[in-house]
């Protein structure tokens, strides 16, 4: 039997909502999971004093790591949200195609305002 | 693991531009994704111009009039034209479809044919669906009982226990919405998909079957189900407006309410 390709896939297939609001859920999560590192990292300089601690604080204060976290806080808004429509899903709602489909909007807005409000508590705080 | 990129036999080479039929009216244009296994080539894409005044309403009009009129080599599986035999299932301007009850006027901009994704191609928009179909049979669809018949007529059914699988039993294995799931694109050897599952959830409903619990056991697996990531892609393609995703859905239910 002479070797069959294989049919295109990613590179043919249309993003619907649906389909993207599952990619970002997937991306955020595998963000977060290096995120928690980093908290890892944080509670261990807590316990290890002062000294550690102010150090890790330097690190964390610079431009990049401000971006790095800054891109968790996006990140735990989605993925928090979108587990929410998991777990609403799971109990077998919502899975209609057209319910399906306006639920990828509006978890998408609901975390941008979230996000929104996250940031405002951050800048506001004292 | 997830491949994303496609092999080096499979990535697709320049094609053949078809010049318009002479006195055409209203020309379209069709991209056709072409693979012939006796060239020993890459598969390629052509380009042909139909005649849309010339030509019938739906997509597979079009592929039956280029090959009758340009090309008699495009090869595609076709029967009933009328969406109930799941023969010209392929994917049509990024999306799967029957190429029969598609019509050319509900596409926007040129018609991009190519065949159901992330399948081994036997020919041009011709599959290789035995992997498809032997995980249909991986489920046992046939009615599984443990007591006797009853002698004097057939095992019924009230209305209410029919309506329950009717929709469920509609599926014409199209493979149009295992084939639109990126967790079956990277898992097709051991996830089942939304197909061979749907075929599963209707006979675990099903009011005469006596092998439910057998049927749940076989499912309970970290690959065969729970490769499912409520993507929702198969939902949204399947051309009899069937959901699999709810079947899945409802199956994982009733693995956790089994246990409490």
């Amino acid at each position: 039997m002479p070797s069959r390709p294989l049919s295109p896939h990613l590179s043919v297939y249309k993003f619907k909502y649906t389909l993207v609001s599952s990619i970002l859920n997937r991306f955020t999560g595998a963000a977060l999971s290096v995120g928690f590192i980093v908290l890892v990292a944080w509670i261990f300089s807590v316990a290890n004093g002062p000294q550690a601690q102010a150090h890790l604080q330097w690190l964390l204060g610079t431009p990049p790591a401000r971006v790095f976290l800054a891109a968790m806080v996006i990140s735990f808004c989605y993925h928090l949200v979108a587990g929410i429509r998991h777990l609403v899903w799971d109990t077998g709602r919502g899975l209609e195609r057209a319910t399906s489909q306006k639920s990828a909007w509006f978890i998408g807005i609901l975390s941008v305002l979230l996000m929104l409000l996250v940031f405002y508590c951050i800048w506001a705080a004292p | 693991m997830a491949e994303f990129r496609l092999p080096a036999n499979s990535r697709i080479a320049k094609g053949i531009t078809h010049p318009a039929p002479p006195g055409a009216r209203a020309l379209r244009e069709v991209r056709i994704y072409r693979f012939n296994p006796d060239s020993g080539e890459n598969p390629r894409v052509d380009t042909f111009s139909l005649d849309t005044a010339s030509c019938g309403p739906m997509v597979l009009d079009a592929l039956i009039q280029l090959k009758a009129t340009v090309d008699s080599s495009i090869t595609f599986r076709r029967s009933c034209r009328e969406g109930i035999c799941g023969s010209c299932a392929m994917n049509i301007n990024g999306v799967n479809r029957l190429a029969c009850t598609t019509a050319l006027q509900e596409l926007s901009g040129d018609i991009r044919i190519y065949p159901l994704p992330h399948m081994p191609v036997v020919k041009d928009l011709v599959p290789d669906l035995t992997n498809f179909y032997a995980q249909y049979a991986a489920v046992k669809p046939w009615l599984q009982t443990r007591t006797p018949a009853p002698p004097d007529r057939e095992r019924l059914q009230s209305k209410e226990e029919q309506e329950r699988i009717d929709r469920p039993a509609a599926c014409i294995l199209c493979a149009c919405c295992s084939t639109s799931c990126p967790s079956y694109w990277w898992n097709s050897d051991r996830f089942l998909g939304p197909a061979a599952l749907l075929a599963a959830y209707r006979w675990i409903i099903d009011s005469r079957d006596e092998a439910t619990g057998e049927r749940l056991d076989e499912l309970e697996d970290p690959f065969r189900l729970y490769r499912c990531h409520t993507i929702m892609n198969c939902t949204d393609v399947c051309p009899k407006d069937l959901n699999p995703a709810r079947a899945i859905a409802e199956i994982k239910k009733m693995l956790v309410e089994r246990q409490v």
